[in-house]
């Protein structure tokens, strides 16, 4: 048995909550999957996630499926610090051992923390990426945040990272604007693991790509973890993709889990009856 | 012979929520040992519950009752019923390995990479000692050359399965679960399979095996399990 006093998770999260809008005492508890709505009843305020608990391990790739609106973009944005938190913990092991909610720090350290030790690829390369900056300058960004100050080696290691996600080293100096939609992503891509980040949020990165350039962006980020031993939580409505990348998997369902396990069980038999209409849905 | 695996009075059904609530009974009150170092073949008709009762233990199905105990290589022991996930993952990666009947792996890794990255996730070793193991065991299983190098999706069906075998050979696991490992070979192929099995056995690898295969189960099992209609009917030595 495992010593529960020295445990093995690098994030732990307790009573993730986010509500958008006036929610009143009774907000969470009219809505999920039991009422089929994420709306509360009494004032229209958004349940977006509630009650999220789970724990990610060391170099662990955790998938997140449900349908549009499930809330499992805000859950990792949550994470990421984009918006703030209705309520609840949010426990990372480089923080103080672990031992501090990362919702209570303040924002300046939010930032730093962003900067340094997570990394976010978003659906829309435009939330990822700005575009007024070159491929190389989006990099830099990133490495600046984090304290560096060289632009020698910030060059070094921006051609490095292109080259390492297969964007023509060339092109460095132009805007991801002029790139085509794989080719954004996998900018985004260098961008997140610039500082080498323990902890990567992967937020429906291949949705809208074709499926040619949608396997090689997938088989970039499989290798890029099998490497760096990265973890990961990735977000997809692609059960295709959550099966490929994946070892453990939630569903959410009106900003609810409403199943976790492995994800073949999850995948071959899965318990609840939203995982089971969304895997008997599978093409 | 102390055992490895203990299998008490597990039990399974399948409740499909979006048919109408259908309930599907597939295994009961199942329970049997396997001991360190044996070789207990599945057998039954096609439904009996044996590739049921085979995902139960590798917790790719979740079982309704019972436990499945497995001894471990450090002495302490894992309920695979109960357990949490973290420590049904390392037991996957560490000592349990699934052979399933269909071959499913990463899409577009070359045959030779599938298994050898089989090789590294089990004692770690670079890309070109671990190709070359892996090469020298496809040659053994009589897999074409030329096939080494490709992607295994578009291989026929023995092709995959020889892909699949060694893979399983390479990990060697002190606990195996293997589904139907010779169905499509020829009986020179087959053979081959089953010496590297009764290899991995004589080093004390402990197998439960399904084959419909009379052959394959003559040879390799010590102790048959005949299942009917989700029950264990008999036990008997081989």
């Amino acid at each position: 048995m495992r010593d529960e006093t020295q445990p093995g998770w690098l994030l732990k999260v307790r009573g993730l909550t986010k509500i958008y809008g006036d929610p009143v005492s009774t907000s969470v508890q009219y809505t999920g999957p039991k009422f089929s709505t994420n709306i509360c009843p009494e004032t229209d305020a958004i349940v977006a996630c509630a009650e999220i608990d789970f724990e990610l391990w060391p170099g662990e790739v955790l998938g997140v499926v449900g349908e549009s609106g499930s809330g499992k973009s805000t859950l990792v944005q949550l994470l990421y610090f984009d918006h703030p938190a209705t309520s609840g913990e949010v426990y990372f092991r480089p923080v103080d051992g672990g031992r501090t909610n990362l919702l209570t720090l303040s924002n300046a350290r939010k930032r730093q923390l962003r900067n340094t030790a997570l990394g976010m690829v978003y659906q829309n390369p435009r939330d990822g990426l700005n575009f007024s900056f070159s491929a190389g300058g989006n990099i830099a960004e990133k490495l600046i945040m984090a304290g560096e100050m060289n632009v020698g080696r910030m060059r070094q290691r921006g051609s490095y990272l292109l080259d390492r996600t297969e964007v023509p080293v060339a092109r460095m100096d132009q805007s991801p604007q002029s790139f085509s939609g794989g080719m954004q992503q996998r900018v985004q891509i260098s961008k997140a693991i610039a500082n080498n980040p323990p902890l990567l949020f992967l937020d429906e990165v291949t949705s809208g790509l074709d499926v040619s350039v949608q396997a090689r962006v997938l088989d970039l980020i499989r290798q890029l973890q099998r490497e760096l031993g990265v973890a990961m939580i990735v977000v997809s409505h692609d059960l295709a993709v959550i099966r490929m990348l994946t070892d453990r998997t939630l569903v959410m369902k009106n900003g609810r889990i409403v199943e976790a396990g492995l994800t073949d069980q999850i995948l071959q038999d899965p318990q609840h009856a939203y995982t089971q209409l969304l895997v008997s849905s599978l093409l | 012979m102390s055992s490895i695996l203990e299998v008490r009075h597990v039990s399974k059904h399948f409740q499909l929520h979006v048919q109408n609530n259908k309930h599907i009974a597939a295994l009961h009150d199942v329970s049997f040992d396997l001991a360190a170092g044996e070789i207990i073949g599945l057998t039954g008709k096609s439904g009996s519950g044996k590739s049921t009762l085979m995902k139960c233990i590798y917790r790719t199905y979740l079982a309704n009752a019972g436990q499945i105990v497995l001894h471990r290589a450090d002495r302490s022991s894992i309920d695979l019923v109960s357990a949490n996930e973290h420590e049904v993952l390392e037991v996957r990666r560490t000592e349990m390995f699934y052979c399933s009947q269909f071959l499913s792996v990463i899409p577009r890794v070359p045959a030779v990479d599938v298994v050898a990255e089989s090789i590294r996730r089990r004692s770690g070793g670079d890309d070109a000692t671990t190709r070359e193991a892996a090469r020298s065991l496809l040659d053994q299983l009589g897999l074409p050359r030329e096939l080494w190098d490709a992607y295994p999706a578009t291989f026929s069906g023995g092709e995959q399965q020889r892909v699949n075998v060694a893979r399983a050979i390479v990990a060697r696991p002190r606990f195996l679960l293997v589904d139907e490992p010779t169905a499509s070979l020829d009986q020179r192929t087959k053979d081959v399979v089953i010496d590297l099995f009764l290899e991995l056995k004589a080093a004390g690898t402990s197998i439960v095996l399904i084959t419909h295969d009379q052959h394959t189960l003559d040879r390799m099992s010590d102790r048959r399990l005949h299942l009917a209609h989700g029950r264990v009917q008999e036990m008997v030595a081989a």
